[in-house]
């Protein structure tokens, strides 16, 4: 099945073939139907796992941040995951909490009654219901202030020498509990529709930029004419794209942040172009530009913002 | 000039959704969990290495971070945690119509199982290749293996995936016709 290039055609794809042996096996893909298969095959497996989408409801993502920045009280619980680590010291706690109690009114009662009256008063085992609270107050997240991560000198690679500068945290307001932010204190933003034509007016721009970009023939006489002007328009739109990023990413708009996520490397890369590039940097944005299917999603992004503004 | 938290925020968002992403591929789903060891990554790095890195150096330390995290997790029993997330999961609205949410789904479990047949090692490399386009040498930084293992690795995570998947596609070419 293999044919020897094989190896080298997985690090064709990466970019990690010195430009010599890129040609080499260049050449060897020409020749060979394996290896160009095993090249195909490759790609597309690129794409799926790289279109792989997160579940991230984009709440999630403004509480962590809020929680991380307000000192990481009650961290591990936004999503439930952790439930059961809660649960465990949620248990301990309360049990904990029921033997003191327990033990506070026997020797409460053995200090102030006789001890015949003391085996009467005592109650056998209904203790008060605010001491023992129920499963579902004792798995409250926020009840316990997570105790420090035994395995956490394993999970942190080592700090670099310089000593250890606390990052400044913001003090608790008076009565506020970081564990537990209300929702309104991070609100959800409806993208404007403002935001949307400008988003789907972007991804137009960007679409034939990149179709351009594509058809640029670099033996052309008036190629560094070409280029150049595939530089200025990715140049005009970085800074947009980077604005709508940070706005979709505001709004939770976790699909568009993506999308314009995977544009701007592009973009950088094309307006960081010489005037005559050579066809390796070139072949390398295409791969990219192809490998990430990108023409293609912002043509089917920009159609569905378009019509949702109609 | 932007204050530090200003910056970890900038980050934040730059990276915590591709590191949710990371995470849920490399924990086979179970996104809650991924989102939580995603938080506690950054919530470590803000606590103990903020301003001590070398820029640029902090998006390879969250990585190597969650990874470790992510170790941790796979060590543990965890069937009520995948319980829980089934939960999670059947309980949370869906965004999409249900044609195309459907679709979605199908797509992601394939992935995420064909992925889930790859040693661990394998599959954190080529998820940092395919999906953050990390260099062999970042990739080898966050793994704390040699570039040539990390060429290894990434090939033997393809030339694996794509025969699975040819053996797929071939099953369901047969059951079709």
């Amino acid at each position: 099945m293999n044919c020897g290039f094989t190896e080298k055609i997985s690090s064709l794809i990466d970019g990690e073939l010195w430009p010599a042996e890129a040609r080499e096996v260049e050449r060897h893909l020409l020749t060979c139907v394996r290896c160009a298969e095993a090249r195909a095959d490759f790609l597309s497996l690129r794409s799926q796992i790289s279109s792989f989408e997160a579940s991230l409801p984009g709440v999630v993502q403004k509480r962590a941040l809020a929680k991380i920045l307000a000192g990481g009280r009650g961290e591990r619980k936004t999503s439930g995951a952790g439930v059961s680590w809660g649960w465990n010291w949620g248990y301990a706690a309360a049990a904990l909490a029921s033997i003191a109690f327990i033990g506070l009114i026997i020797g409460l009662m053995s200090f102030s009654q006789r001890p015949d009256q003391v085996a009467f008063n005592a109650p056998p085992s209904v203790p008060s219901p605010t001491v023992e609270p129920s499963p579902e107050t004792k798995s409250s997240p926020e009840a316990e202030p997570p105790k420090a991560d035994k395995n956490e000198k394993e999970d942190t690679p080592k700090p670099k020498a310089t000593p250890a500068r606390r990052p400044p945290v913001r003090e608790p307001k008076p009565g506020e509990q970081f564990a537990s932010i209300p929702e309104p204190a991070i609100p959800e933003t409806i993208r404007s529709a403002d935001a949307q034509t400008m988003t789907a007016l972007h991804f137009e721009k960007a679409e034939n930029l990149l179709r351009a970009f594509r058809n640029v023939r670099l033996d052309d006489t008036d190629a560094a004419a070409e280029v150049r002007y595939e530089r200025k328009r990715a140049q005009q739109l970085i800074y947009q794209n980077m604005m709508l990023r940070r706005e979709a990413d505001a709004a939770g708009d976790v699909q568009i942040a993506s999308l314009l996520d995977s544009l701007e490397p592009i973009l950088l890369d094309i307006a960081n172009l010489p005037d005559r590039p050579d066809e390796a940097t070139v072949r390398v944005i295409r791969e990219r530009v192809e490998r990430k299917n990108i023409v293609a999603l912002l043509q089917i992004n920009s159609t569905a913002l378009a019509r949702a503004l109609d | 000039m932007a204050s530090q938290d200003d910056e970890f925020t900038m980050l934040f968002q730059d990276f915590y959704p591709s590191l949710c992403r990371f995470l849920e591929c490399l924990l086979g789903g179970r996104a809650p969990l991924a989102q939580d060891l995603a938080q506690e990554s950054f919530l470590q790095l803000h606590r103990t290495a903020w301003g001590t890195l070398p820029p640029g150096e902090a998006r390879f330390w969250l990585y190597r971070v969650a990874r470790n995290l992510a170790i941790n997790e796979f060590r543990k029993t965890n069937t009520r945690y995948r319980l829980f997330d089934r939960v999670v999961e059947a309980m949370r609205p869906a965004a999409r119509n249900p044609e195309q949410e459907y679709e979605t789904r199908e797509r992601k479990q394939l992935v995420l199982e064909m992925l889930q047949t790859l040693p661990e090692d394998q599959r954190a490399a080529l998820l940092l290749r395919e999906q953050e386009q990390l260099s062999y040498r970042e990739i080898g930084e966050v793994l704390n293996i040699s570039e040539s293992k990390v060429k290894v690795d990434i090939f033997r995570a393809r030339a694996a995936l794509r025969e699975r998947w040819s053996k797929k596609v071939k099953v369901a070419g047969a059951s079709v016709s």
